[in-house]
C-alpha cells in the first residue's frame, strides 16, 4: 500500500529507548529527589510469627536531628485487602504496620523516616518489638494440619481456599485406561528479583489537596486506585509515576502496602518521603513466587492416547493475601492451565492455597505456568518411559491438531503451529540425541536431551477474570495519540515499559498506521496521565497495547487523509501516507507533508474542509479476548552431566515459539532468551529457603543464587508465526513464555540423562549427584 | 544497607598503621580493598568504630628470600596471575586465583584482607594451610610469625589480635622439582566452593619426595590430610592412583552439610577433587619429567 | 564531616561526606551522577562499578573518604548523552539491555577488558567474555547480546587496527 515505505511492523527496529540507558541518563526511582525530602526507612519483624504486645520507639524522642516514627497504633485501619470472591475463600487483611500480630519475618512494624538513608538506617536499630512468640507454620505439611492454629484468629485452618475445576468424564476415563500413571512434582520458592528493588517516593501539595507519587511498579493506575480508596482522596487529585523502571518480571505488579504508606505518610509530615528498598528487604519481603505441589493421575489407553487427567494442586501463598491477583490466583491459575496443548476430554482439579509464616506469594513471569508445564511436561516423560514410547512421538500422539480447539474446561484456543514447532523441534535436536546415546551407560558423564511443550494462555481479558472473580476485576489496555502541529506524535500509553521495549515497539505500530516515522513519535508511559489501563503483566503489551495504538492511530489517519484529500485536491481514496508525507497513489509527486496537515488541523484549522472540527487525536483501548489468545512454544535442554560432582552443564539450549504476528523480532528474541534465562535459574538454582523456625537463609545474593554469564549457553530461537484474528494486529502475548518452558525442559534432559524421574526443582549440583547415585543404585 | 558510623583514619606508614590500631583496639578494623569487609559493614553485620585505612602502606611485594616467597598483606590477587615468581614457586595458588570471585573482587581484593576474612572455603587461607605459610603480624608491641595451621580458628576467625595487622605471608616454596594442581566446585563461577582440594608434590626421579595437601570445606577451616601425604610421599609419580587416594580421603573427613549441600555430597564431592587434583599433578609431574 | 577532593570524569568535585558514606552515594547524591546504580550494597551484581584510576571497582564497596585524590570514571562520560561509545553503539545493535538498570555497571566492567583485547590484539572466545562479566548480573537479557556486542566492538576495533596498518 505505501509502496516506498517499509512497513515498520516486523522490522528489526533498534531500540528508541537506548541512549538513555546506555548513557546513564534514565531516571529511576532513586533517581527522583524532591528537596527537602525525608527518608523512610522500615523496621521490619526478625521472627516468623509472634503477637506483637508493643514498639518501643521511645529511644528516637530525643535524637539529633529528629526523627519521625509511625507505628500500627498510628495508622488506624489502613491496611492491604485482596479477596477473591469465592464463597469457600477465607478473608484476611495485612495492616500496612502490624499490628497485635506478625506473620512473617520482613513484615513492617514501624517506618522511620530522617534527614537521610543513613540517618533512617541508625534510628530504624533503636526501634524495639516486645513479641509473644506462637509457633511459626512453614511447610505444606504445618498448614494442612488440622491440629495446627490458624495464622489468623478468625479463621477455621490455615487453607486460604480449596476448590475444584471439572470437565468430562473422569470416571470413564479411568475405566477406560490402559495405565494409570501418578506422580508428585513440586517447584521451589524463588522469584524474580529484578536488579533495580521497588521504591516509592511521594509528594503532597496541600494547597492544590494533589498527591504525586513515584513507584517503581508495573500498573501505576491500579496503585493510584487503591491509595484512593484506602486513604479517602479523590482520584482526579492524585497522579501516580513510574519512571524508568530497573526490571518488574512480574515482582512489580502487584499494589504494595509500601506504597499506600509512603503516601500517607507524605501527607502526615507534610514533606517528600521516599522509600528505597535494599536488597535484603527485597529478597525476604517483597514478593515470592512459585513453591507448588502437584500430584497428577493420568489415564492412558495401550495405544498411547490420554485419556483424563486428575489433579491435586497445593501451592504455599505465604501470610498474607496480594492485591490485585489475590491468594487464589496461584494455585486456580496452575488448576485452569494444567490440561495444556494436548487432546483429551476428562479432567479434575482440586487446587488449594495454604497460609504460611513466609513471604507472600506473587505473580512472577509465567504466574503458576512454569509449576504446571513442569509438572505436564515431566508427566508426559513419565508417562512415554512407563509405556515404553519416544517421548516426542507420544507427544505428537496426543498433540492438538485442529483449531479452534475447545479444553476439557470449555476455553478455545485459537490456532498455532503445535504440531509443527515439536516436528521442527525433533529434527533440530537429532544430533543431540545422537550424542546422548553415546554416554548412556557411561559411569561419568551423560549427555540428555529434553523437551517442553507447552502452550500460553497470554492477553486475558476482563471476561477471564471475571469469571474467576480476581480483584484485578478487568483486562483493557488504552492509548491516547496525539498529532502536533509539527507533525510529531506523543502517545500515552497505558502500559508501563521496563525493558520490552515498548517505547520502540509501539511506535512502529503508530508509524504503520499514520505514516510517519517512529523517530518522531514519542511513547510517554508508565504514568496515570494516560488512559486508564490495568498496566503491564500477563504478555498484553504486543497484542493489546499494540492493538489500541493501532486503533487509535488509524483513526487519527482517516483525519490526515481527509485534510490531505482536501488539500491536495483529490478524492480521499486516492490518498495514502508515508515517509511523513501524504501523496496521492501513483502520483508521489502530488504531497503534502504531515507536518502542514496537522499544522492545518491545530492551528491553520481556515485550511480544514467545511464542517470539519479542529484536533488531531484519539484514543481507544483493546481488551483480551474471552479466552485469550494462545501462544506456544517448545523449549529443549541439551545436558551433560558430571555423574561424580553433579555439574551439569548447559550444551545447547533451543527454542521454537509461535506467539503470531512478531512486531520487531530483535525484542522477541530478547524477550525469549531473557525469560528462558531466569527459568533456567528456576530450574537449577534460585531458592528462598526458610528454617523450622520460619527464618528466611537466603537474603543475600551469595545465598540467593541467580544466573551469571558463564553458566548460561547461547540460546537459539526458532519462530513459526501464526497471526490471532483475536487481536487487532494478529499479535499473541510473548514475555512470559521465555521463563515458562527451562524447568521442565532441563528436568526432562536430566531424566534422559540419568535415566530417573526427576520430581522437583532446584537441580543443584548436590541434588544431581544424589539423583545419579539413586539411578547407579536401582532406586 | 549502609555502614553504621565510623572514624576514619588514613595510615601514612606501617608505624602509623600500628599506632592507631594500638590506640583503639577491638573497635579499630584494617581497612584495605574492603572486598570482604564493606559488604559486611553495609549489612551492620561488622561495626568497627575506627577505620584504618592501609592503602598508602605499600605492603605489596612479592619476593624471593631464603627459600621462600614472601608476599605483602596488600598484593591484589590478580597480580599472581602474572607474576613469575608465583608462577616458578607456586602453581597450586596460581591455579586456586581463578577461583577467587569475580575480576573486579579479583582485581581490588587483597591477600591480607582474604586472609583475616577467613570464609572457611576460600581460596587464598587454603593456599596458605597448603603451603605451610607463616603469617606475619605485627603490632606496636613488634611482630610475630603464626603457622597458617594456627591462624585460622574458625569460620571467619583468626589468631590476630586487638592492635595487630597481618602485614606480609611467607610461602615457603616447594624444593626440586614440584608439581602443583587445586581443584574447586561452586554452583556458579566464582560461587563460595562447596568443596576445594589443592595438592603440591615434590619429586626426584619420578619418585615423591614429599607432599602436601589441603582440603577446603571439610571443616570450619582449610585442613592438611597427613594421612594422604604420607601415603604420597615415596610414591612413584607413574604409580600413583590418585582416584583410590581420592576414595580415601572421603573416608578420614566428615564435612557438614547446610541448607544447599547435602554433607554425602559434600564429602564424596571433596574425594573426587582429591583425586582430579593428584591426577593433574601427577600427570604435570610426568609430562614435566626430562 | 571530612572534605574530599574528586576528580570525577575529568571535573574536579570537593565534597565534604561522612566517612561512612559510599562513593556510590556520593556519586549520585553529590556529583548528580544517576548512571551509577546500586543493586545489592554488598558487592555481588557489579552494577555499581566505576572506574578509579582507570581500573574497574564497586562504588557500593567503596567508602568515598578513601577516594580522596583519585579520578573516577562514571558511565556519563563514555559515550555522552547520545550514548556514542563504539560498546555503547554495539549493546543498541545486539540488543544487549532491556531494562537498563545493570547496563552501566557491564559497561564499566567491560570497556578495559575490550581494550586489553584490542591492544593485544586478540579475540577472545566466549568463555573468556563471559568470564569477564562473571561479577555482572543481568536479569533481562540472558547475557547473549551482551557477548555479541563485546566480540563485535574488538572485532571492529582489531579490523581498524589491521587497515590501519596496512
Amino acid at each position: 500500500m505505501k509502496a516506498e515505505t517499509p512497513r515498520q511492523i516486523g522490522a528489526r527496529v533498534l531500540r528508541l529507548e537506548d541512549p538513555r540507558l546506555l548513557s546513564g541518563r534514565a531516571r529511576y526511582i532513586d533517581d527522583i529527589r524532591p528537596a527537602n525530602c525525608l527518608h523512610l526507612k522500615f523496621v521490619r519483624a526478625q521472627v516468623a510469627h509472634a503477637r506483637l504486645l508493643d514498639v518501643d520507639t521511645s529511644m528516637l524522642a530525643d535524637l539529633e536531628p529528629a526523627v519521625t516514627v509511625f507505628t500500627g497504633k498510628d495508622i488506624g485501619k489502613l491496611s492491604m485487602k485482596s479477596h477473591q470472591d469465592y464463597p469457600e475463600m477465607q478473608y484476611a487483611e495485612q495492616p500496612l504496620l502490624a499490628q497485635g500480630r506478625v506473620r512473617f519475618v520482613g513484615e513492617p512494624i514501624a517506618a522511620v523516616l530522617a534527614e537521610d538513608a543513613y540517618l533512617a538506617e541508625d534510628a530504624a536499630e533503636m526501634v524495639f518489638a516486645d513479641f509473644d512468640f506462637l509457633d511459626p507454620v512453614t511447610t505444606m505439611e504445618q498448614a494442612l494440619d488440622p491440629a495446627v492454629q490458624p495464622l489468623f484468629d478468625h479463621w477455621k485452618n490455615n487453607t486460604w481456599v480449596e476448590r475444584q475445576m471439572k470437565g468430562g468424564d473422569l470416571q470413564a476415563a479411568r475405566a477406560a485406561a490402559a495405565h494409570v500413571i501418578r506422580r508428585t512434582y513440586t517447584n521451589q520458592r524463588h522469584t524474580g528479583v529484578p536488579m533495580e528493588g521497588r521504591g516509592v517516593v511521594a509528594e503532597y501539595d496541600p494547597g492544590q489537596r494533589f498527591l504525586t507519587v513515584w513507584s517503581s511498579t508495573q500498573m501505576p493506575h491500579l496503585v493510584r486506585t487503591y491509595i484512593a480508596e484506602e486513604l479517602g482522596l479523590p482520584e482526579s487529585r492524585i497522579r501516580v509515576i513510574a519512571p524508568d523502571v530497573g526490571g518488574g518480571f512480574g515482582v512489580k505488579g502487584q499494589v504494595f502496602g509500601e506504597e499506600v504508606l509512603v503516601a500517607w505518610c507524605a501527607i502526615q509530615t507534610g514533606r517528600p518521603v521516599k522509600w528505597i528498598e535494599d536488597r535484603r528487604e527485597n529478597l525476604m519481603a517483597s514478593i515470592h513466587a512459585r513453591d507448588h505441589r502437584h500430584t497428577l493421575e493420568a489415564y492412558v489407553s495401550a495405544e498411547g492416547r490420554l485419556l483424563g487427567l486428575k489433579a491435586d494442586i497445593t501451592v504455599d501463598i505465604g501470610a498474607y493475601s496480594t492485591y490485585p491477583f489475590s491468594a487464589a490466583g496461584e494455585s486456580g491459575m496452575a488448576a485452569k492451565v494444567m490440561p495444556g496443548p494436548y487432546d483429551f476430554q476428562a479432567y479434575e482439579a482440586t487446587f488449594r492455597s495454604l497460609a504460611t509464616n513466609k513471604c507472600p506469594n506473587g505473580t512472577y513471569r509465567g504466574v503458576a505456568r512454569p509449576s504446571a508445564v513442569f509438572s505436564q511436561e515431566r508427566l508426559m516423560d513419565d508417562i512415554a518411559r512407563e509405556i515404553g514410547m519416544d517421548p516426542i512421538a507420544f507427544r505428537l500422539k496426543n498433540i492438538i491438531r485442529t483449531f479452534p480447539y475447545r479444553n476439557v474446561l470449555g476455553f478455545s484456543y485459537d490456532p498455532g503451529s503445535y504440531v509443527e514447532s515439536l516436528e521442527k523441534t525433533r529434527e533440530l535436536l537429532a544430533p543431540d540425541f545422537a550424542r546422548a546415546s553415546a554416554t548412556a551407560g557411561d559411569p561419568n558423564r551423560r549427555i540428555g536431551v529434553g523437551i517442553a511443550c507447552f502452550i500460553e494462555q497470554t492477553a486475558h481479558g476482563t471476561p477471564d477474570f471475571t469469571r474467576r472473580r480476581v480483584p484485578i476485576e478487568t483486562g483493557y489496555i488504552a492509548a491516547r495519540l496525539e498529532v502536533m502541529t509539527d507533525g510529531h506524535v506523543l502517545i500515552d500509553l497505558g502500559l508501563q515499559n521496563h525493558g520490552q521495549g515498548l517505547e520502540t515497539t509501539m511506535a512502529q505500530v503508530a508509524s504503520d498506521a499514520l505514516g510517519i516515522t517512529p523517530d518522531r513519535i514519542y511513547v510517554r508511559h508508565g504514568d496515570t496521565s494516560a488512559p486508564y489501563s490495568v498496566g503491564t503483566w500477563g504478555s498484553r503489551g504486543g497484542p493489546l497495547g499494540g492493538g489500541a495504538v493501532h486503533l487509535a492511530a488509524t483513526e487519527i489517519a482517516g483525519k490526515m487523509r481527509a485534510i490531505a484529500a482536501h488539500l491536495l485536491q483529490a478524492p480521499v481514496g486516492s490518498v495514502q501516507l508515508g515517509d511523513n508525507k501524504a501523496f496521492v497513489s501513483d502520483q508521489p509527486d502530488r504531497f503534502v507533508d504531515l507536518a502542514y496537515v496537522a499544522r492545518s488541523a491545530l492551528r491553520n484549522v481556515d485550511r480544514l474542509p467545511e464542517g470539519m472540527a479542529p484536533g488531531l487525536a484519539a484514543e481507544a483501548s483493546v481488551d483480551g479476548p474471552k479466552d485469550g489468545s494462545y501462544s506456544n512454544a517448545v523449549h529443549a535442554a541439551v545436558v551433560d552431566i558430571d555423574l561424580r560432582t553433579g555439574k551439569l552443564k548447559l550444551l545447547r539450549y533451543v527454542v521454537v515459539e509461535d506467539c503470531g504476528t512478531i512486531l520487531n523480532p530483535l525484542v522477541v528474541d530478547g524477550q525469549v532468551r531473557g525469560g528462558v534465562v531466569q527459568g533456567i535459574g528456576s530450574a537449577l538454582w534460585e531458592h528462598f529457603v526458610y528454617d523450622a523456625e520460619g527464618q528466611p537463609l537466603t537474603t543475600s545474593f551469595a545465598d540467593y543464587l541467580m544466573p551469571q554469564a558463564p553458566e548460561i549457553p547461547m540460546i537459539e530461537v526458532h519462530h513459526f508465526e501464526t497471526p490471532t484474528s483475536l487481536t487487532p494486529l494478529g499479535a499473541k502475548g510473548l514475555g512470559e513464555g521465555g521463563a515458562i518452558g527451562p524447568p521442565a525442559a532441563i528436568a526432562n534432559a536430566v531424566t534422559h540423562a540419568l535415566d530417573i524421574g526427576v520430581t522437583g526443582t532446584p537441580l543443584t549440583a548436590s541434588v544431581l549427584w544424589h539423583l545419579a547415585k539413586t539411578a547407579r543404585e536401582g532406586g | 544497607m549502609r555502614p553504621k558510623e565510623f572514624v576514619y583514619h588514613r595510615a601514612r606508614d606501617l608505624d602509623h598503621a600500628l599506632a592507631l590500631l594500638a590506640e583503639h583496639g577491638e573497635e579499630a578494623r584494617p581497612i584495605s580493598g574492603g572486598q570482604s569487609l564493606v559488604p559486611m559493614m553495609n549489612l551492620r553485620l561488622a561495626r568497627p568504630d575506627h577505620l584504618v585505612d592501609v592503602n598508602d602502606l605499600g605492603l605489596d611485594e612479592i619476593r624471593e628470600e631464603a627459600g621462600a616467597l614472601h608476599v605483602g598483606a596488600m598484593v591484589r590477587h590478580e597480580r599472581y596471575l602474572t607474576d613469575p615468581l608465583i608462577r616458578r614457586h607456586l602453581p597450586a595458588l596460581l591455579e586456586a586465583v581463578h577461583w577467587i570471585g569475580h575480576p573486579t573482587i579479583r582485581r581490588n581484593g587483597t591477600l591480607g584482607g582474604s586472609l583475616c576474612h577467613a570464609d572457611p572455603t576460600a581460596e587464598l587461607p587454603a593456599m596458605a594451610v597448603l603451603h605451610g605459610a607463616r603469617i606475619v603480624l605485627a603490632s606496636t608491641a613488634g611482630r610475630r610469625e603464626v603457622a597458617a595451621c594456627d591462624f585460622f580458628k574458625g569460620a571467619y576467625m583468626t589468631d590476630v589480635q586487638p592492635g595487630e595487622m597481618l602485614v606480609s605471608v611467607i610461602f615457603p616454596c616447594p624444593q626440586g622439582a614440584h608439581s602443583g594442581a587445586f581443584e574447586e566446585l561452586g554452583e556458579r563461577l566464582g560461587d563460595f566452593a562447596m568443596g576445594s582440594f589443592g595438592v603440591v608434590l615434590e619429586h626426584e626421579g619420578g619418585v615423591i619426595r614429599r607432599a602436601a595437601t589441603v582440603c577446603g570445606g571439610a571443616k570450619m577451616t582449610p585442613i592438611r590430610l597427613p594421612e594422604i601425604e604420607a601415603a604420597l610421599q615415596g610414591q612413584t609419580l607413574a604409580g600413583l592412583d590418585a582416584a583410590a587416594l581420592g576414595d580415601r580421603v572421603t573416608g578420614l573427613i566428615a564435612p557438614a552439610g547446610d541448607f544447599q549441600v547435602s554433607a554425602e555430597y559434600r564429602r564424596a564431592l571433596i574425594g573426587e577433587l582429591a583425586g582430579r587434583a593428584l591426577q593433574r599433578a601427577r600427570d604435570i609431574a610426568l609430562n614435566a619429567q626430562p | 564531616m571530612t572534605r574530599i577532593t574528586l576528580t570525577v570524569n575529568g571535573r574536579k568535585h570537593v565534597v565534604e561526606a561522612e566517612p561512612r558514606r559510599l562513593l556510590a552515594d556520593v556519586l549520585r547524591e553529590d556529583c548528580g551522577l544517576t548512571g551509577v546504580h546500586i543493586g545489592c550494597a554488598h558487592g555481588a551484581c557489579g552494577c555499581c562499578t566505576v572506574h578509579v584510576d582507570g581500573s574497574p571497582r564497586l562504588s557500593c564497596l567503596t567508602f568515598a573518604v578513601q577516594m580522596d585524590g583519585r579520578a573516577i570514571r562514571t558511565v556519563e562520560d563514555l559515550g555522552g548523552t547520545e550514548a556514542t561509545h563504539p560498546l555503547q553503539q554495539a549493546f543498541r545493535r545486539n540488543h544487549a539491555l532491556q531494562c537498563g538498570y545493570c547496563t552501566p555497571g557491564f559497561l564499566m566492567a567491560l570497556l578495559p577488558f575490550v581494550e586489553a583485547q584490542v591492544s593485544a590484539g586478540q579475540m577472545p572466545d566466549d568463555d573468556e567474555i563471559r568470564e569477564a562479566m562473571s561479577g555482572n548480573i543481568c536479569r533481562c537479557t540472558g547475557y547473549q547480546g551482551i557477548v555479541e556486542a563485546v566480540r563485535e566492538t574488538i572485532g571492529d576495533a582489531l579490523a581498524a587496527k589491521t587497515e590501519a596498518a596496512q
